[in-house]
């Protein structure tokens, strides 16, 4: 923790300061001020002043200080460039994703007569999910769709941070009602709001039914983003009072519901049910939404940069697990091109390859070079080929920088390539699948990971079944699945098409050949093993024995095929599923760095604190707390910090700790541990009671300060305990 | 006393409510008699006060002036109103508005207003119990208006009279009871719903061109409302008398299940005099009550296959919801004895338990008393001990918390600040749900809870 000021651009010392004089410095300004993360955003808008945003680098030399600053600015540039390009798509996709619920509800907005309800509120109940981070996005959408595409009227968002009681909330109603239609003029607003003497209420309803009198036709749609979180006393009111003006003003009702109908249905009073009458509309659910994003970001043909396999399984488990939120994924996908270009000086090698790359020579200089040959993969590569006996590359590679660039610009058009086949192959494995329904489905990304890290190969399990299920099919389920994969361009290259557009001929061919007019199905006679699964022997006998008789000729031709179609897909997978870590250069071009990510997205704030307070040698790395290996476990110490000598007698405690006799402990092991310096040092102070008793305060309440005590009203002199470690 | 024509007009339009009729004509008379100061209508929802009451006054000629008081959030905006409401009506030249912010300041205003006026005016007040914060003493207040202005008669519309309502017994009351099972018939059968012939457009056209005579169709009017008789007897017997008594509710109960119920005849499979075997055809319709339960989206909706693909928490908040289940329906006190790891202790205390004082005080379910509160050190304590693999104690644990208050499958049960060690959480979902999430992680609950 000690070298944060040293890695932090932005710390300053006045951080820590309760207080002190504000004097500001006109040119230490731009040098302290922590990157503008919504820079990226508003250049997104218009490229053409892409430049101009990010113009300063803010990434700092590495290679301890000697990365040219060329390299540093072309880091940074290349970070934008690829970023952008790559936020764009993600946009796009999530925003193209609630395209269907934005229809439904505008043609639902559009026919909401009270007539069609029989009186009663029109309501969209809005099933958006538990992911609470995307309902706001969501209903600004809404907002735009309903008020500016389709005009139905203006669009009032409550929230329920901004609903703290009735009457605010209904005077926010009026004033976004009322001003989001654009100007009034004055003559208008005295019929609104009432005349000179008279003037209406500002949370009186009765100004949008003015209002509503004069842009007729108009409806005042009123979304309420989180239903549940609400206070229910005044939705209800807020539902009966629309009741009341639904003759005078046309509301429409849109509710956000996060959790399930029942749970709303329970959380208002059924008197106020009966007042609305409506529709409901689903929002695709999380997973849908990774799997697209995924597939773009992660396995998508444009990208350079892609998930390293352990990152993966952290990024896709932690959205399972934890939060069901795309943006947070998103979020960690960003995360992962900052650290990569920001902490990996090699990270230019990016900025060579695709359309527009610099020629790889022109970007690496001398110390880059030193660089790659310490790479892992560059070792690794080295030992194959000297494993393979070609000694000469070896030795060019290591002693010449030009023949290594040379390799190096082969070695990542060999990353991209596997990049791309990989999420091919996949496709492939999904298409197959699907034709061949088996159970249970393994989601793509889980997939992807498996392959990086190695696991999954043409020799494990998964694959093997189904290649056995593609050697079974029988002709008709062959055609289809040969059908959907050359429309899908997911296969490895064009040979692949070829070969498989001349199977798929030669089975048609022969099923028309063998069933004249009618097409007759043909069977593998592999497929015998399937027939296995009868449940009685006699007919599993029957079957087998009908089986071999029934193969005809055709039948073995068409086995023949299907045995080709089988070794084309052995044949893709095999090339495709290969681990990343044989591949040279992988460490630039799939990023696997877990831990930047879970300091940062899931830190773990309480452990640290207990272990701070229970070791805090680790953190201080001084010579008083300094434990010797043989005393690693909760030695008190004397010259350990105070308050954590209090925790650790604290964590020794019951749920009631007698103040006095915590003191007492505290007392003795401060005083224990003196007396041995005593003798060592000859003389010094005792710590005397005064000293001691002042200590104390000071840490309870320190502890009392972090929330670990309080003090109780069961007995007067004793504190409260409300942490328990390892929680 | 109205003449008689004005009230069986009304009786026509507002079938059995003739009593209360005659009251109202009576106490609302005409000029020359002078109108109590105040009255009281009281009646349960949809029993035709309002409409029966607003019917009257039109039909009388008074001046009168009508206040929806739910409409109104505050007293002030409710007599702001009546004081704007009753200058347009009256003198709708006037540009010079006081400020009635006060029942006072109303009083003075309408006593200008009114006092010269030789005409009786009715001031009525629907709803006034509807009144959203107001003071105890508006509702005498505005009584006391009546007494001090001669020619205003205030005429308050509640659902239940409170004894103490206006802090004096003396004035009238007009009862409007429900509606009996006959009279909600006979008001339904004044309008029947029609049975919707698909034969017409179905069948070839031969039926209608062998152009029924008036006779005919007057016959089957006739026994199409004799079904419809039947049937809202039918309905009121099995639904309505338990569970949809008011007018309303008994109507939508029928119409909701009208058109299935005739859905035979409306095909061609059954004449329109087999009501009884249209029954035995549609006994289940009775037994279900998804028409009478409210939901926002219609019943008849809501019955197709449940397709829709449902959104799910996330994985570890499941089993937050479970913990927090388990934290608010086990006491404390069984923690030890539900969650150690070693599981010797609970056998024999339930022995020992089972033998003694069995039967001595009989208790009550927890799941039925509600949840208690628990601090949220017990939640993660009772959460790392259910979930089947070790997790990192990161950030997103308490995060998931969050989340949950935020949907109020969590709520908060003290006022204290949430990072205080002793603010107190409880949770806020049924047992049901909570069984279903159980399942759907394929976590025991019930095993966990201590009956």
């Amino acid at each position: 923790m000690s070298h944060t000021s040293a890695k932090e651009p932005d710390y300053h010392h006045r951080e820590h300061q309760t207080c002190y004089l504000f004097n500001p410095e006109r040119n230490d300004t731009p040098s302290t001020r922590p990157t503008k993360k919504r820079r990226t955003g508003s250049t997104k808008a218009k490229p053409s002043t892409a430049p101009k945003s990010t113009e300063r680098c803010l990434f700092q030399p590495l290679l301890n200080g000697d990365e040219p600053e060329q390299a540093v600015r072309l880091r940074w540039m290349t970070y934008h460039r690829l970023w952008e390009a790559q936020e764009l798509r993600t946009t796009a996709i999530l925003e193209s994703f609630n395209e269907k619920t934005l229809d439904d509800i505008s043609t639902f907005v559009a026919a909401a007569e009270p007539a069609k309800y029989s009186g009663k509120l029109p309501t969209g109940l809005v099933l958006a999910g538990p992911n609470i981070a995307s309902h706001g996005p969501l209903f600004r959408q809404f907002q735009k769709r309903l008020n500016e595409v389709d005009g139905a009227g203006p669009v009032v968002i409550l929230t329920s941070k901004e609903a703290s009681n009735l009457k605010g909330t209904l005077k926010k109603l009026i004033r976004d009602a009322t001003e989001q239609s654009g100007d009034l003029d004055e003559d208008d607003e005295e019929v609104i709001v009432g005349r000179k003497g008279a003037k209406l209420l500002n949370y009186d309803l009765q100004i949008l039914a003015n209002w509503c009198a004069i842009h007729q036709g108009k409806k005042v749609i009123v979304a309420v983003q989180d239903t549940e979180a609400f206070d229910s006393g005044i939705l209800a009111d807020l539902v009966s009072l629309f009741g009341a003006y639904q003759d005078r003003i046309p509301f429409v009702l849109l509710l956000g519901i996060a959790t399930s109908l029942e749970i709303f249905h329970e959380k208002l009073p059924k008197a106020v049910i009966r007042l609305m009458e409506g529709e409901k509309f689903d929002v695709e659910r999380a997973e849908e939404y990774l799997a697209q994003v995924f597939n773009d970001a992660v396995l998508g043909k444009d990208c350079l940069l892609r998930l390293g396999p352990t990152l993966c399984n952290f990024l896709v488990d932690r959205q399972h697990d934890h939060t069901q939120s795309i943006q947070t994924f998103v979020a960690g996908l960003k995360y992962m091109y900052m650290t990569h270009f920001y902490a990996n000086p090699l990270s230019i090698v990016l900025a060579s390859v695709g359309e527009n790359g610099l020629p790889l020579r022109q970007v690496l200089s001398d110390i880059h070079y030193k660089a790659v040959r310490q790479l892992p993969s560059f070792k690794q590569t080295i030992e194959s080929c000297i494993a393979e006996e070609r000694t000469k590359i070896v030795r060019e590679m290591l002693n010449n920088d030009s023949a290594l660039a040379r390799e190096m610009e082969k070695a990542s058009q060999r990353c991209l390539l596997y990049g791309v086949e990989v999420s091919r192959a996949l496709g492939v494995f999904d298409i197959a699948r699907s034709c061949s329904s088996s159970g249970s489905r393994i989601t793509r990304s889980e997939l992807y990971s498996r392959v990086l890290a190695g696991e999954l190969t043409t020799q494990s399990p998964l694959v093997r079944e189904l290649l056995m299920l593609v050697k079974r099919s029988n002709s008709e389920s062959a055609t289809k699945l040969l059908k959907t994969l050359l429309q899908s361009n997911y296969l490895l290259d064009s040979t692949y098409e070829d070969v498989l557009e001349e199977l798929l001929d030669e089975i048609q061919d022969l099923s028309t050949e063998a069933g004249g007019k009618k097409k007759k199905n043909l069977t593998s006679e592999f497929d015998v093993v399937d027939n296995a699964l009868r449940t009685t022997a006699v007919s599993r006998r029957i079957q087998i024995s009908e089986h071999k008789s029934g193969l005809s000729t055709k039948d073995s031709e068409y086995s023949k095929i299907i045995q080709k179609v089988h070794d084309v897909f052995e044949q893709m997978f095999s090339r495709a599923f290969r681990p990343t870590k044989d591949l040279f250069l992988n460490e630039i071009f799939f990023y696997d760095y877990l831990s930047p990510h879970q300091e940062v997205f899931s830190p773990k704030q309480r452990s640290a604190v207990e272990d701070g307070l229970a070791r805090p040698s680790e953190y201080l790395n001084c010579e008083c707390c300094y434990l010797d290996d043989d005393e690693k476990e909760n030695v008190l110490k004397s010259t350990n910090p105070v308050t954590s000598i209090a925790y650790q007698l604290y964590l020794e405690s019951g749920v009631l700790i007698n103040a006095f006799d915590l003191y007492q402990a505290f007392h003795t092991i401060l005083e224990g541990g003196e007396e041995e310096s005593d003798e060592e040092e000859g003389g010094g102070g005792q710590i005397d009671e005064k000293t001691a008793q002042a200590l104390y305060y000071r840490t309870v309440a320190e502890l009392r300060y972090m929330g670990f005590v309080k003090p109780t009203r069961k007995r007067v002199d004793h504190l409260q305990k409300f942490a328990w470690k390892g929680l | 006393m109205l003449p008689q024509e004005f009230l069986s007009s009304i009786s026509l339009r507002y079938p059995c409510r003739t009593t209360q009729l005659q009251l109202l004509s009576a106490l609302i008379g005409s000029d020359s008699f002078p109108s109590p100061q105040a009255f009281i209508i009281h009646g349960l929802e949809s029993t035709g006060k309002t409409a029966v009451t607003h019917a009257l006054l039109e039909e009388s000629g008074h001046n009168f002036t009508w206040i929806s008081c739910n409409e109104c959030i505050t007293p002030r905006q409710l007599t702001e109103r009546i004081a704007a409401t009753i200058t347009t009506e009256l003198a709708p030249e006037e540009t010079n508005f006081p400020r009635c912010e006060t029942v006072n300041a109303l009083t003075v205003y309408l006593q200008q207003l009114l006092g010269d006026d030789g005409k009786k005016h009715f001031l009525v007040l629907d709803r006034i119990d509807q009144q959203r914060d107001a003071p105890p003493t508006l509702m005498a207040s505005l009584r006391r208006m009546g007494e001090m202005i001669p020619k205003l008669t205030v005429i308050f519309i509640v659902s239940v009279p409170h004894p103490r309502l206006l802090h004096s017994v003396e004035l009238p009351h007009v009862h409007f009871p429900p509606y009996t099972k006959e009279e909600s018939i006979e008001i339904l059968s004044l309008n029947p719903l029609p049975i919707d012939r698909i034969r017409n457009s179905d069948r070839d056209e031969e039926s209608d061109d062998e152009s029924e005579d008036e006779d005919d169709a007057e016959e089957t009017a006739k026994l199409e409302l004799a079904i419809w008789k039947k049937f809202c007897a039918t309905v009121w017997d099995s639904l309505g008398k338990g569970a949809a008594r008011s007018l309303t509710q008994f109507r939508d109960a029928v119409e909701k299940n009208w058109a299935p119920f005739v859905e035979p005849i409306a095909k061609g499979d059954y004449g329109l005099k087999q009501f009884s075997s249209l029954l035995v055809l549609n006994k289940d319709m009775f037994r279900r009550e998804n028409t009478i339960i409210d939901t926002v989206i219609p019943a008849s909706t809501t019955e197709r296959p449940f397709t829709v693909k449902s959104h799910d928490l996330p994985h570890y908040s499941k089993y937050l919801v479970c913990a927090a289940y388990l934290a608010s329906y086990n006491q404390s006190r069984h923690d030890a004895l539900v969650f150690a790891k070693g599981r010797e202790g609970k056998k024999k205390r339930r022995g020992g338990r089972a033998g003694g004082r069995v039967g001595k005080k009989r208790k009550i379910a927890r799941r039925l008393l509600g949840p208690t509160g628990f601090p949220i050190e017990r939640l993660l304590a009772i959460f790392y001990s259910i979930v089947p693999h070790d997790i990192p104690p990161a950030v997103d644990i308490l995060s998931q918390i969050a989340t949950l208050t935020s949907m109020r499958i969590l709520i908060k049960a003290s006022a204290l600040d949430p990072l205080d060690g002793s603010a107190k959480w409880k949770v806020n979902v049924a047992w049901e749900y909570a069984r279903g999430i159980a399942r759907s992680i394929k976590f025991d609950i019930e095993d966990y809870l201590i009956e």
